[in-house]
């Protein structure tokens, strides 16, 4: 009974929560401009007009136009029901479900890019193959972290690896993993969620033809996204396995908003690289993960 | 009926195919799908009860008796063959027909049932000679069948090339098993993992049967042979014959005590491969060749999983080696069929458009919605995807390295490096796959001949869906053949115990069927709710330009050009282009290709040489007597002189 409860909690958690994330980001950014800036509520509202309106498709795309978004939603959903929420646990991993939850957001991205290539228009295949090619390197960040946890806990299941803490190496992976946060999430400076020059964007020029009820299901998985690297980052850092329930209740929703407002400062103070430096970037990444590694390593050693 | 009645009547099948092949194509696909089904039954047997089969013969051929034995190492590339070439069989009927290739097809079903029968026949055979000659065969008859439209330039140097690297991989083989007959005293094989003197033969056998696999850098003949070949020729050959260099490695590695450095050796090799095919693969325009590539990546998948196998068996650690060792034999069945998918789907978007450069199609799921979509799958496999079987042979590798990293054993380093760049091949490969598919399949088409596609017929479509059936069983039942691979896994190391299927495993599979399910149930909802609200068609939405036309959609060349860039210093992308001067320029004209490195900067130039060396000592000889006599008298001169300074001692 309270496994089933503890189900339903996660599942709103995931579906309610998640897209006051990018409120939560768009208010910072205006408080720091001394903006008003648009209420928090704002994507709800969005979501809501969306899901009402009618599609408008491309000519040349087939049903799976759609279709992908759909499936790309429910892969970041379900790994997002992997990962453990403070005290309220997680799914009931199992050996090496973290493999699975890292290639869930790879099946996101298959769908993300396959619905965008549906078009025949150039602004969407530019946006994928910007995608895809910069999941190389965050592919490689993300498993190089997963392998430093796994050292940290000893463990392959994403239950155990994020009840530790990454222990010495933790600034390293944090800094790692919020910058693939920022990669993934298509946020400055690899990407600008406000720009309106196609040429220039990733994630938005993906979904330049996508109206109606699809458009929603984008955005409202992106915002999952967004939250499940937050959790990610949090739970990875802290060790909330060791907390009381209501401590690591709090300790978790606190690391999350101040990733999210950390994502907000860093929009709000620095500028998009140009394309060709977001790969030393995200390289740069990658090396704060595998000094997390090394670390994770000779404290195992020890 | 017993095993052997099973593999006898297979034999005497595909003989009756054999020669019943130029006159009566009904009865040669009669009996060479009765003989993959005979031998599958077979080899499922063998997989399934575990007690392997072994028969000698009363009578010499070739001066020795014969030896046949079918045990699980062998059966699991059996299925293979039998599933795979059943589905090129009937797909062949189609694709390369009598009436429009008159020259070559009856050759060709000839050329095909020898080419399964003399595989059968290397995966039986228990005795070094006969090996030897069922190896030569195959070899000679993939030859003729990449050859078949042998009209073609292109066709020929690509078979030329074949022929070349297959001999000199030949030659290293005759003398692994020379030596080894010679050590022994017989050329009967068997288990000998006692004789440790034997060890050293281990990288004869590396060279001889790494070529055939298609390891970097030994591929140099994989591409052309694989994308010029008719695109039934090319599923299997990369389907299961490329698989049978893994056999022999795995086979004799099994039987034959290796060197210490050999699974850090292959597991390198493995890694290397993996991610530099991915990369060649990323610059190809050529559909067949870059799925040509993607076979030198996924060979490097299943050495990464047999070279930790390797390591783990001389640490003897049989839990993490036993799942890396699954996960590559089980690989070595996924690739087998999702490749053997994608190479007929390949195959039909030829037919049809009579061009296989990507940069010429587009559009084409409109009218073969079939292909597009089975392809589709195949990509979703290739890419190492859950839920379909890709993703869960790649898992079982992961978890090895993995358990080998939580190990904290000195392969513990190795195992991290593996991991992340097993993960960056992934990546890598789903970019591939996004391009191919986008590029050919979605959008607009680029030209009339892609316009006018149409779908292909039901026995080109009929074996695609048994091979994407197969893909999805696996995913969604992983636990089904577990058993297979660990009995395998049993037999390459009886030091490791056959144990039942790890619980994760299991779940994993009832994951990829919860995830299966949420995803239709996903995408019917909204596609209903999509048509609902009203569904309205429109041209695609440019930006606000007018007049989009077909041309100025991405390229397979501007999707993938920043992971090419990354690659320069191996894939030398070779640019021609016209250098836009004026104001108002005329034309202008953009070209790149990438050709094979190994070959062009190595290979080619080693060759080169080769032939300047002999072409100068050709100048000796010219026919004339008199120079010839001189050249003896020098001779003779030469050895007085040595005689009479050396002679002192």
């Amino acid at each position: 009974m309270t496994s089933i409860l503890e189900f339903i909690l996660r599942l709103a958690v995931w579906l309610l929560l998640a897209p006051a994330l990018p409120g939560i980001i768009n208010k910072v950014k205006a408080w720091v401009a001394g903006r008003q800036g648009p209420p928090m509520g704002q994507l709800y509202y969005d979501l809501a007009r969306l899901w009402k309106k009618s599609v408008v498709m491309s000519t040349l795309a087939s049903p799976a136009f759609i279709i992908g978004p759909a499936v790309a939603w429910i892969a970041v959903l379900v790994a997002a029901m992997f990962l453990p929420l403070g005290p309220v646990g997680g799914a009931p991993g199992f050996h090496g479900d973290v493999l699975l939850f890292i290639y869930l957001l790879a099946v996101a991205r298959f769908c993300t890019t396959w619905a965008a290539m549906e078009t025949g228009s150039a602004f969407e295949g530019m946006g994928s193959a910007r995608e895809v090619s910069y999941a190389v390197l965050s592919e490689a960040a993300l498993m190089t972290a997963v392998l430093s946890l796994g050292v940290q806990s000893g463990s392959v299941t994403l239950n155990e690896m994020l009840a530790t803490s990454a222990g010495a190496g933790a600034v390293l992976l944090a800094a790692g993993l919020f910058t693939v946060l920022l990669a993934e999430n298509s946020r400055v400076p690899f990407d600008d969620p406000n720009t309106h020059l196609e040429l220039t964007m990733i994630h938005e020029a993906m979904v330049l033809d996508h109206s109606g009820p699809p458009l929603a299901v984008i955005l409202h998985g992106a915002s999952m996204k967004l939250m499940l690297f937050a959790v990610l980052l949090a739970e990875a850092v802290l060790p909330l396995g060791n907390m009381q329930p209501l401590m690591a209740t709090f300790a978790l929703i606190g690391a999350v908003l101040a990733v999210t407002i950390g994502v907000g400062l860093v929009e709000s103070l620095l500028a998009r690289f140009a394309f060709r430096r977001a790969p030393l970037l995200l390289t740069t990444a990658f090396l704060f993960c595998v000094f997390a590694l090394l670390i994770a390593w000779k404290g195992g050693a020890a | 009926m017993t095993i052997g009645a099973l593999l006898f009547t297979a034999g005497v099948a595909l003989l009756v195919a054999i020669v019943s092949g130029s006159s009566s194509p009904r009865c040669w696909l009669a009996a060479t799908l009765a003989g993959n089904v005979a031998a599958l039954t077979a080899a499922v047997n063998v997989l399934a009860g575990g007690e392997a089969w072994i028969w000698r013969g009363g009578f010499l051929v070739g001066g020795e008796t014969l030896h046949f034995r079918l045990d699980c190492i062998s059966a699991l590339f059996l299925v293979l063959l039998a599933v795979v070439a059943s589905a090129g069989t009937v797909y062949s009927r189609e694709y390369w027909t009598d009436a429009a290739h008159p020259r070559s097809a009856r050759a060709g079903r000839v050329w095909w049932s020898v080419l399964i029968a003399s595989i059968a026949l290397v995966l039986l055979s228990s005795n070094g000679l006969h090996f030897l000659i069922a190896w030569e065969l195959f070899t000679v008859a993939s030859y003729f069948l990449v050859t078949l439209d042998r009209q073609r330039r292109e066709v020929r140097a690509a078979g030329w090339l074949y022929l070349a690297t297959s001999h000199a991989a030949t030659l290293c083989l005759f003398a692994y098993f020379a030596i080894l007959a010679a050590r022994t005293g017989t050329w009967d094989l068997g288990p000998m993992r006692d004789e440790t003197s034997l060890a050293p033969l281990f990288w004869l056998a590396l060279f001889g049967f790494g070529v055939k696999a298609g390891l970097f850098p030994l591929h140099i003949w994989l591409p052309s042979a694989h994308a010029n070949a008719p695109s039934h020729v090319s599923a299997i050959m990369s389907g299961v014959t490329i698989k049978l260099g893994i056999y022999g490695l795995v086979r004799f590695s099994g039987w034959l005590p290796v060197p210490g450095a050999a699974g850090w050796v292959i597991a390198s090799l493995g890694v290397v491969s993996a991610v530099l095919g991915v990369a060649f693969a990323l610059g190809q325009h050529d559909l067949k060749r870059l799925l040509a590539y993607h076979s030198v990546e996924n060979i490097g998948i299943i050495f990464i999983g047999f070279g930790f196998a390797l390591i783990a068996a001389r640490q003897d650690n049989a839990t993490w080696g036993r799942l890396a060792l699954a996960g590559g034999l089980l690989h070595v069945w996924n690739h087998g069929l999702f490749k053997s998918l994608l190479f007929l789907g390949a195959g039909s978007v030829l037919h049809t458009t009579g061009t296989r450069e990507m940069s010429r199609l587009g559009g084409l799921w409109r009218s073969m919605p079939w292909t597009a979509g089975l392809f589709a799958l195949g990509a979703v496999a290739i890419s190492g995807l859950p839920p379909l079987n890709g993703f869960v042979s790649e898992w079982l590798v992961y978890l090895g390295l993995f358990d080998a990293v939580n190990s904290q054993g000195n392969a513990a380093l190795a195992a991290v490096f593996a991991a992340v760049l097993l993960a960056v091949t992934g990546a890598l490969a789903l970019a591939c796959f996004i391009k191919v598919c986008g590029i050919v399949f979605l959008g607009a088409s680029r030209t009339p001949a892609a316009e006018k596609a149409h779908e292909a017929g039901c026995s080109m479509t009929g074996p695609m869906l048994l091979l994407a059936g197969a893909c999805v069983t696996i995913g969604l039942a992983p636990v089904l053949v577990w058993p297979a691979m660990a009995r395998t896994a049993s037999i390459w190391n009886p030091a490791w115990s056959e144990i039942a299927a790890p619980a994760s495993l299991g779940v994993l599979g009832r994951s990829h069927v919860v995830l299966t399910v949420l995803a239709i149930a996903g995408a019917v909802v909204l596609w209903k709710l999509a048509n609902k609200h009203g569904l309205r068609r429109s041209g695609t939405w440019d930006c606000g330009y007018a007049a989009p036309t077909a041309r100025m959609q991405y390229t397979a060349g501007s999707f993938a050009n920043i992971i090419t860039q990354w690659f320069t210093w191996i894939l030398h992308p070779q640019r021609h282009e016209g250098r836009v001067m004026d104001t108002f320029p005329a034309q202008a004209h953009f070209e790149e290709h990438t050709p094979e490195t190994v070959l062009e900067t190595i290979v080619r130039p080693a060759g080169g040489a080769v032939m300047q060396l002999a072409g100068a000592a050709r100048r000796m000889q010219h026919g004339r007597l008199q120079a010839y006599l001189l050249y003896l008298l020098l001779g003779l001169a030469a050895v007085a002189a040595v005689v009479l300074i050396g002679g002192g001692r």
